[in-house]
């Protein structure tokens, strides 16, 4: 062959590389766009038909606001909101505390049975909702307990929550808290503990004055983690909370079981904004932990 | 009566588990004094120095600070500082408070704060820095906040883990002679953990030499270098070579020793070295310390008449630009390492595979037992 | 006040127990109490009017593996499986996707994922019921028009609506796993792959895939086990007529008052996914689970 020949058989065999490599990278981002196609065209529509003069949530009749009013006048849907908030309230609160406790014993300490913490601590995370549903319905049924609500008045609304809701919420949210705080711990240098009883804090203060300021995105993280699972949580709220008592998911499965209506697009897309607030504050949140120092996402 | 120590260790003991980190060392560190803990990661140093801050509590033996037993006190109720190996800044806080943080703890008052604060960022030259977090600062900068930190509080020992490891090395060499200034300027005692030999002689007062839980030797630089007692300190403290042999006669501390091939050189024996006629033993040589010239010319010294003789074969040389380093190998096969400055004319005719002499004074070849 | 503290500080172990009591009586009464409740029931005989009646029994054992709840199990664990390995399928190429943008971007993609993974499971699942309904669903109803098909489609009250509304559902738990362990991967490595001599797909098969194994194996653990115990998805997408385990445990608590029997039910799923968490803790070391 000559030298010209082989030149030329070259750059032809690296012109096909650099198509092929085009052809690959086209596919691949066509892929990457269908995929969140798939993520998102079913909340848009969702929100679409929210907005739809029609009974229908299929076929498009004009825009209205129609839904939205008539969620807003429906007593039922009100008080469901406000139950919802007042279970995830109380119950991120204890789960919180209790739950960043538990993350620094284990991260912090070897002792005797942590091993079977570790288990006991999972379990709730992976064991499915509806197993924990009936294992608590059962417990709540024979132990006496009952399911007695709670009479409260929550910012003027007047609510009667059932303690066996907000136990059984407690009872996953301490988990998905101190997974998430653990996370954030063994991420912290022990050695800044070190530091501040070397420079005369006794373990009091080097915990309020270093390691909790450091580990605070990490509990906000599984704060907001343990409201949104709270806020979100169907079905240990549906088997816990004996009769009559909705909080909003409650509600929406009830009316999804009536029949399908543009007000439960309503509801759904109000709920959706709700997410995409707590999407935002996570965000928030995850950036402050950063400017602080190297810390991940709170919300894994 | 007896002199206070700054620190004082007696047969100090640390285990974790079955793991000895430190096997029972006694230790007396005195008043004002550059003291450097080096040896190989793994030697226990850390973990003296964690000892003494507190942040370890031994399995036995003792701990004086001053005179004063330090039993199970926590780190918070010692008067010592800590320079952690990578600073441990509070990243939560600013420059000024981390340096505050200590007198705040120790509720000095806050006009008092402040003025300590300014002057020990002064002393380290961060002044104007105040208000950054430890994230915008570099390398050296975040070093000196450490050091401000822990000189704020006035301790009566300062205690340093490999503070400067984590620089590059020019700014480390910096550093070096920084901190070494600093120690005069506040006259406090450091203790300063390393593992890098050359960082330990060129500031320390004293060293100690650790390795697998024990001190080994104990001395000033130029004792530990020139006057090793061991093989390990030997060969950890700068390069040496070792050249092994047999006791033939001992009077005083000069020891005639026999090599492999017959040849006899003399040779010294350290102090309190309990060696017998007949042991085998190793001779250790510093590389500078040999003159090498072709075989059987002399080196152009005054006492060339006295030096020990050994001839060998030049296998290579190095050149190193301050110096060449001749490889030579003696009859048995050992190869000895030679350093040349580049002044010497006689050494360099010779020629890689030439037959060469090595000669040394016998002050420079230390009897060490196998 | 300070000798308390000096007493406690040489004492971790009780320490460690004195942060960990209010949570370990909590869960101690309140999940672990419970869990051992259900199994006693689980042995125990129903009463003629809902209620037990403390008689052991193995009946409820055996009537799970009655061929009528036997297949209902069945189609449970294949429901879960096919969701598995679809969204695996569907998941790998996006994670690799997101974790082969450049790095600026790359946080943006994730935000991406976090957003449906954030909103509620049941605002998901209604979405496809809206999209999914025989007859006034918008697929259907987009195809007929465009007369493509004349008769709807099944993709409603059966199998491949579960599955779909499934795969949808936990999509994002498949995919930030596998992102999380590609992303971590070494660029070098696949530089040094190629230096010696592997093409693309060789790359990928010798080198990419097996380090991502942990987030597959994680991922798949994720989709898998709440697959199974899948209860809201059926029960929406089902349309009253397909049904898994989970709508089957929940008849006995609401409809049909046998609650020993659902119990039985709830501890096989259980011991199903047990088995699937011990093939997991098995397959993976600490190290890879605590990189997720």
């Amino acid at each position: 062959m000559s030298e010209q020949a082989l030149s030329r058989a070259l750059s032809r065999r690296s012109q096909l590389a650099r198509l092929k490599k085009q052809v690959s990278d086209l596919l691949f981002h066509a892929y990457g766009f269908w995929g969140y196609l798939f993520l998102y065209f079913p909340i848009i529509i969702l929100v679409v038909f929210s907005f739809n003069d029609s009974r229908s949530t299929a076929q498009w009749a004009g825009f209205t606001t129609h839904w939205y009013a008539d969620m807003l006048k429906d007593h039922q849907i009100i008080l469901s909101l406000w139950n919802s908030l007042f279970v995830a309230i109380v119950s991120t609160t204890v789960s919180v505390i209790i739950g960043t406790l538990a993350a620094l014993a284990m991260e912090r300490y070897r002792f005797w049975g942590k091993l079977m913490m570790d288990a006991v601590l999972y379990l709730p995370i992976i064991i499915p909702d509806i197993a924990m549903a009936i294992m608590l319905l059962i417990f709540f049924d024979i132990s006496g307990i009952g399911f007695e609500p709670w009479k409260v008045n929550f910012f003027g609304a007047h609510l009667a929550v059932p303690y066996s809701v907000i136990i059984g919420h407690v009872a996953f949210n301490i988990s998905f808290v101190a997974v998430v705080v653990r996370a954030r711990l063994a991420q912290m240098d022990q050695v800044l503990e070190e530091a501040a009883q070397d420079l005369y804090a006794d373990p009091w203060r080097t915990f309020w004055r270093v390691t909790f300021p450091m580990l605070l995105p990490g509990i906000l993280g599984g704060a907001l983690l343990a409201f949104t699972l709270s806020m979100d949580d169907f079905v240990i709220t549906f088997f816990t909370s004996g009769a009559g008592f909705n909080t909003l998911p409650v509600r929406v499965f009830g009316m999804i079981k009536k029949g399908v209506t543009p007000k439960i697009n309503a509801v759904s897309t109000l709920m959706l904004l709700f997410s995409l607030m707590l999407v935002a504050i996570s965000l928030i949140l995850s950036r402050g932990g950063e400017k602080g120092d190297s810390s991940g996402n709170p919300m894994f | 009566m007896s002199e206070t120590y700054a620190v004082e260790l007696k047969n100090v003991v640390k285990q974790f588990g079955e793991v000895v980190a430190v096997n029972g060392i006694s230790l007396r560190i005195r008043d004002g004094e550059f003291f450097s803990l080096l040896g190989p990661s793994g030697c226990g140093k850390t973990t003296t120095l964690r000892l003494i801050a507190g942040f370890e509590m031994p399995t036995s033996g003792s701990v004086r600070i001053y005179g004063e037993e330090q039993g199970y006190l926590p780190p918070y109720q010692r008067p010592v500082n800590t320079v952690f190996q990578n600073y441990a800044l509070f990243p939560h806080m600013t420059v000024a408070q981390n340096v505050a943080f200590g007198l705040e703890m120790r509720k000095v008052p806050k006009d008092e704060i402040k003025r300590r604060v300014a002057e020990a960022l002064a002393l380290v030259r961060l002044t104007g820095k105040e208000n950054r977090r430890p994230k915008q600062l570099s390398g050296g900068q975040k070093q000196r906040v450490a050091l401000a930190r822990a000189l704020v509080n006035r301790p009566k020992v300062l205690l340093l883990d490999e503070p400067l490891g984590a620089l590059d090395l020019k700014l480390r060499k910096a550093m070096q002679s920084e901190l070494k200034a600093l120690q005069e300027q506040v006259g406090i005692t450091f203790i300063y953990v390393t593992h890098d030999q050359e960082e330990a002689l060129v500031m320390s007062d004293r060293i100690a030499v650790m390795n697998e839980g024990n001190v080994l030797q104990v001395g000033t630089p130029e004792e530990i270098y020139e006057h090793p007692q061991s093989r390990f300190v030997a060969d950890f403290i700068g390069k040496t070579n070792f050249i092994s042999g047999k006791v033939a006669v001992i009077s005083g501390d000069r020891v005639d020793f026999r090599l492999p091939d017959g040849t006899m050189v003399a040779a010294t024996l350290p102090e309190g070295a309990q060696v017998s006629a007949g042991d085998m033993a190793t001779l250790s040589i510093r590389p500078e310390k040999i003159f090498v010239t072709p075989e059987g010319e002399q080196p152009l010294v005054g006492d060339a008449e006295a030096l020990s003789q050994v001839s060998g074969r030049l296998v290579k040389i190095f050149y190193v630009g301050v110096e060449r380093r001749y490889i030579v190998a003696l009859a048995d096969d050992t190869e000895v390492e030679v350093r040349v400055q580049n002044l010497d004319r006689r050494s360099r005719r010779c020629q890689p595979g030439d037959r060469v002499t090595l000669h040394w004074r016998r002050a420079h070849a230390r009897l060490l037992k196998e | 006040m300070s000798k308390l503290i000096t007493w406690l500080r040489q004492r971790a172990s009780l320490q460690a127990w004195l942060l960990l009591l209010p949570s370990a009586l909590w869960l101690f009464i309140f999940f672990i109490a419970p869990l051992f409740i259900v199994l006693v029931y689980s042995f125990l005989e129903r009463g003629t009017y809902g209620g037990v009646v403390w008689h052991f029994t193995l009946e409820n054992y055996r009537r799970v593996f009655d061929p009528l709840y036997l297949k209902t199990f069945w189609r449970s664990f294949y429901i879960a499986v096919l969701t598995t390995v679809f969204t695996l399928v569907l998941g790998y190429p996006l994670a690799y996707y997101i974790a082969t943008r450049p790095q600026r971007q790359r946080g943006t993609w994730v935000l991406g994922l976090m957003i449906p993974f954030w909103t509620n499971f049941l605002v998901r699942t209604y979405a496809w019921l809206t999209l999914l309904r025989t007859h006034t669903g918008l697929i259907n109803l987009t195809l007929m028009h465009l007369g493509w098909i004349h008769k709807p489609l099944p993709l409603f009250g059966n199998d491949t609506a579960i599955i779909i509304g499934l795969v949808y559902g936990w999509l994002p738990d498949m995919v930030l796993p596998i992102y999380a362990t590609l992303e971590r991967l070494d660029r070098s490595l696949l530089e040094a792959a190629m230096d010696l001599y592997a093409s693309g797909p060789k790359v990928f098969a010798r080198v990419i895939w097996p380090l991502s194994l942990p987030g597959v194996v994680a991922g798949s653990m994720l989709v898998f086990i709440p697959s199974l115990g899948a209860f809201v998805t059926p029960a929406i997408l089902g349309g009253g007529k397909a049904l898994m385990i989970g709508n089957i445990i929940s008849n006995q608590f609401l409809a049909a008052h046998d609650w020993p029997f659902g119990s039985a039910l709830s501890f096989v799923m259980m011991a199903v996914m047990l088995v699937a968490t011990l093939v997991y803790f098995r397959v993976t070391s600490d190290e890879e689970r605590r990189q997720l």
